[in-house]
Formats: C-alpha cells, structure tokens, sequence
C-alpha cells in the first residue's frame, strides 16, 4: 500500500571560508559613452553570477545592467577572486564589485560637482546620469560626468576594491569567536509517497523557503533552488558511489550511478523569504550550496511520518526502506501478540 | 570507404568516414559541429542528442553510416542569423539552462516533442526529457520553458500550469529513474 507523509528540515549555512582569509577584488572602470567595464576574477558556471554581479556594479552607478559588460576569469587581466565556491560569489564579491562601484562614482561625483555648482555629497547616480538629490532635472549624463573626469580633471572614473569577510577565530579554550561574517537560513518541507511493500519513495513535492539576503535576482535564486533540491533528492534516494574491496568504483557508469532524470522530480514551490543583511551588498547574502542542505533530511522525515521508519543510511534505496518497514514489523509483532 | 551522403542542417554532405564512426565523431571531428556534446560515449546521459529525420537520437550510440541518405538536425541548424529558434527564446527567457551542457540536447528533445505534440503536458514533457540527465537545474524551469515554447510555436495553450500536479510517473522499476535514456 501507498503511504503518504510529510516532513521538514531546517538548517543554516555560512557564507565564505571559516575563519580563513577569502578575498575577492573587483574593477569598475566607468567609459565615456556611459558604460561600464567589470573586472572580476571569478568564474561563471551558469549560476548567473556574472549576471548578479553585473546588477550590482549597474545599482552602484546608477546605470542598467546592460550598460555593464563583465570581462571575468582571466587570470591574466582580472583581480583576484578566491573562488566559486563556499557560496560566497555573491556576498564576497559582490561586496568587492559594490565598493569598486563606489569609487568610480566617487570620481564621477568630483567631476560632476562643478559642472551642476553643488557639493559631491549632494549628487546621487540614478537613471543613467548624475544628478542633484532631490532636484533630479539638475543633472548630467553619466558619460559627460566619465569624460570631464577623464579630460577635464585627469582623473579616470576607475574603482578598484576588495573585499574579504570579517571573522574572529575561535579560541580553542572557550569556543567562542565569529567564523563566518554572514549565515543563511532555510526550511524545505517534502510531501512523500511511500510503497510498505517495496520499499519504493517518491516524492511528490517539495516546499523551499530560503533566505538568502536581498535576493538581487529572483529568477536565478529560484533556479539555485530548483537545482539544489534536485542534488539533494538524488543524494536522499539514488546517488551513492560504489567500490569494491580493492577500491574500485563498480558503478562509474549514469546508468549505476543513479541520477534524478526529469521523471523524478517533484513539483517544486520556492519561497524566498523576505530578508536584508546590512553587510551585505545591496542586502544580499547567498544561495548556492544550502540548497540541496536540507532535502535528504526532510524526505527521511516524510518518510517516517509515512512507514514509521528513521532511516539512518543514505541513499533510502527501495532496499532500504523495505529492509527497515520489515524489521519495525518484525519489533512489532511480538509486543501486537502479547497485547 | 565507400563515401556517406549525409544532409546535416539543411546542407548535403559526401564524405569518407571509416566503418566504426559514429554519428557524434561524424559531426564534432569531421564536421567541426560541437553543439551535440559528447557526455559520457554510451548512451546514458543524452548530451549528445540530434534529430535524424526528425526522431530524436544519441548520436553516440549510432553509426555514422546509419545516417546515411538521411537527414541530421543539430543545434547548429535551430537558429537563423537573425533570431533564436522560438524554443532557444524560452529557454533563455526562463533561465532554463545553467551550465548549458545538456542544453543541445535537452532541446532538441524538446523540438521533437513539439513537432509531433504541439500542445504537450507536463507529464507528456517530462517524459520528453527523461533521456536528458541536467546535473544544474532540477528540470523545472526546462519544463516551464517548453511549454512556453509550444505556445509560441502553436499558440497552444495547455489548461494545466507547467508545475501540474502530481505528475503521473512511467511505471518503470525504480520509479523512473534508467527510464528511457
Ligand atoms: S554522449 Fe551520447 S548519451 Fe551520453
Ligand atoms: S544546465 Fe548544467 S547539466 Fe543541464
């Protein structure tokens, strides 16, 4: 018989390294047609970071995010970046691309000061110009404001920072300290079918509540999630390596090493919590690897709600699962004879 | 070597190819055509899907001389040099894609599909897919965005949203999974 249940898991997950130093610099140098140029370091994966980080540089100048073009991952040409990895791209430099942003605003704001009779402090970038705050027809393009810095003042509107997450190593003796700058939070909730003869799971929902800062693009978040979900379904039901006992992997092959193909799927309902962290650029923190953190938990969950089993092995292979519902049966039938 | 005659999108090749080519080392060796990815060379992951005479084929898996006289659509021949393919546009408007590495694949199962099912399911895409391992993106979006596509290709309209649910499963052992890859 099919048995349904429900479960949830809860985790939280760091951003960047624990402790460890894990900088990443960025450039933004403003051109005269009122583009911008990024350098960064780091490397797409079809993640969309190069997408995010471009968002970011455009809101620190004021100017669209097809305005930006990103040149990334030269090694020769670019600053450095520690890495796409410890789902830290966003948070880590994304802080660098802000504050690089800043400067070359800066400059711009220098330049412009003159030209609109006002204070660099009064001016904002907004809507492809530099304008005074609060009298927005008092304005200049911003790639007057990029010329005159460059042949009016000799000073290019060119930012360069970095950034590398403030932590406090722990003290060995009390345990106390601050490994990471920023944490992410989530709850997935997973709907199960189980089959008590087979031992068979199938999901049929997942419900994903993230927070992940300022979400600078919503669609990416949720295409971050929808992955996540599908590592961690696999991780939770089918993937596992093999070896044999001289260490040989016996399943190197995608049809042993079983993967989540589209017929495995559940519906997948992402919510992306409210949220701002203040060191965050723009409030944004991360999404990337707590995705697939709390999936495998909320399906051995559901499926104790579902069967009465706690599976305490993964992947809860049909094998499993059956072996488990026939051993609580087996615990069982004495105390059901002696009632 | 007897010389194949093989129309590759739109345009008709003759070329000598030893007997144990396959389709794949056809098209990315001899041809310099590397949309069609070569995933894992033994027909598990779908990577390396083409059309022949509009059926969906690993090319790893057939021979070159299989082709022959026939017809072979990669991704290559899907967008012109003026516009996306209209599933190419919803696959980029949904951020459909992540890595892009099954994307070649991924789509033209996608165009099969569509070609004999204009207004397909949900269930009726994912099925479409099965034979498409995606490591990146958990199929979701691929799926919105092949509606989508049916509905700009055929003005088709499916009552049911792209995430319906509960997504009737192929009664294969194991749920699905080494479904027809
Ligand atoms: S390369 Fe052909 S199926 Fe994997
Ligand atoms: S997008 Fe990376 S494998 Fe599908």
């Amino acid at each position: 018989m099919r048995r349904r249940g429900r479960g949830i898991a809860c985790m939280w997950y760091p951003i960047g390294f624990t402790v460890s130093a894990n900088p990443s610099a960025a450039t933004v140098k403003v051109n005269e047609d009122g583009t911008a140029t990024l350098l960064t370091g780091t490397v797409e994966t079809g993640q969309g970071s190069l997408t995010v980080l471009g968002q970011i540089a455009a809101e620190a100048l004021g100017i669209a995010t097809e305005d930006v073009h990103v040149v990334s991952a030269d090694t020769d040409a670019t600053p450095m970046d520690t890495g796409a990895i410890a789902s830290r791209t966003t948070y880590v430099t994304g802080n660098a691309v802000k504050l690089a942003g800043e400067r070359a605003r800066a400059i711009l704001f220098e330049a412009a000061a003159p030209m609109l009779g006002v204070k660099p402090e009064q001016l904002e970038a907004r809507d492809r110009k530099i304008q005074v705050r609060g009298f927005p027809q008092r304005s200049v393009p911003i790639g007057e404001a990029a010329r005159h810095a460059l042949v009016g003042k000799g000073e290019p509107p060119i930012g360069t920072a970095s950034f590398n997450p403030p932590t406090v190593a722990m003290d060995p003796e009390t345990g106390q300290g601050k490994p990471f700058a920023t944490y992410v939070y989530a709850t997935q909730i997973a709907e199960v079918e189980v089959d008590d003869e087979t031992g068979e799971v199938e999901v049929l929902r997942i419900v994903a509540a993230h927070d992940c800062g300022t979400p600078i693009n919503p669609m990416l978040v949720e295409g971050q999630v929808e992955g996540g979900i599908a590592m961690g379904l696999g991780f939770a039901l089918q993937e596992e390596i093999l070896f044999d006992a001289a260490g040989r992997q016996i399943n190197p092959n995608l049809t042993n090493y079983i993967m989540p193909t589209s017929l495995d799927m559940p519906e997948i309902e992402v919510d992306i919590v409210p949220s701002y962290d203040p060191t965050g650029p723009f409030g944004a923190k991360g999404v990337g690897e707590p995705t697939s953190v709390p999936t495998a938990a909320a399906i051995a969950n559901a499926i104790y709600d579902a069967v009465g089993v706690r599976m305490t092995a993964l992947p809860m292979t049909a094998e499993r699962v059956l072996a488990a519902i026939k051993a609580k049966r087996a615990a069982d039938a004495p105390r059901l004879a002696a009632d | 070597m007897t010389p194949l005659r093989i129309t590759v999108n739109g345009r008709e090749h003759v070329l000598p190819a030893p007997p144990e080519t396959t389709l794949l080392a056809l098209l990315r060796e001899h041809l310099g055509l590397t949309g069609a990815k070569l995933g894992c060379d033994v027909g598990d992951c779908g990577a390396c899907t083409v059309l022949v005479d509009g059926l969906a084929v690993n090319a790893c898996l057939m021979l070159a001389a299989q082709a022959d006289g026939r017809s072979v659509l990669t991704i290559e021949g899907l967008a012109t040099p003026d516009a996306l393919h209209p599933i190419q546009q919803a696959f980029e408007r949904h951020a459909a894609l992540q890595c892009g590495f099954c994307g070649p694949g991924v789509i033209l199962s996608a165009k099969a599909l569509l070609d004999a099912n204009p207004a397909p399911t949900a269930a009726e895409i994912r099925e479409a897919l099965a034979g498409n391992l995606c490591r990146c993106t958990g199929y979701a979006k691929m799926i919105t965005a092949v509606h989508a596509a049916a509905q700009a290709l055929h003005g088709a309209t499916d009552e049911r949203s792209p995430r319906a649910t509960p997504v009737p499963r192929l009664p294969l052992p194991g749920g699905g999974t080494g479904g027809p890859r």
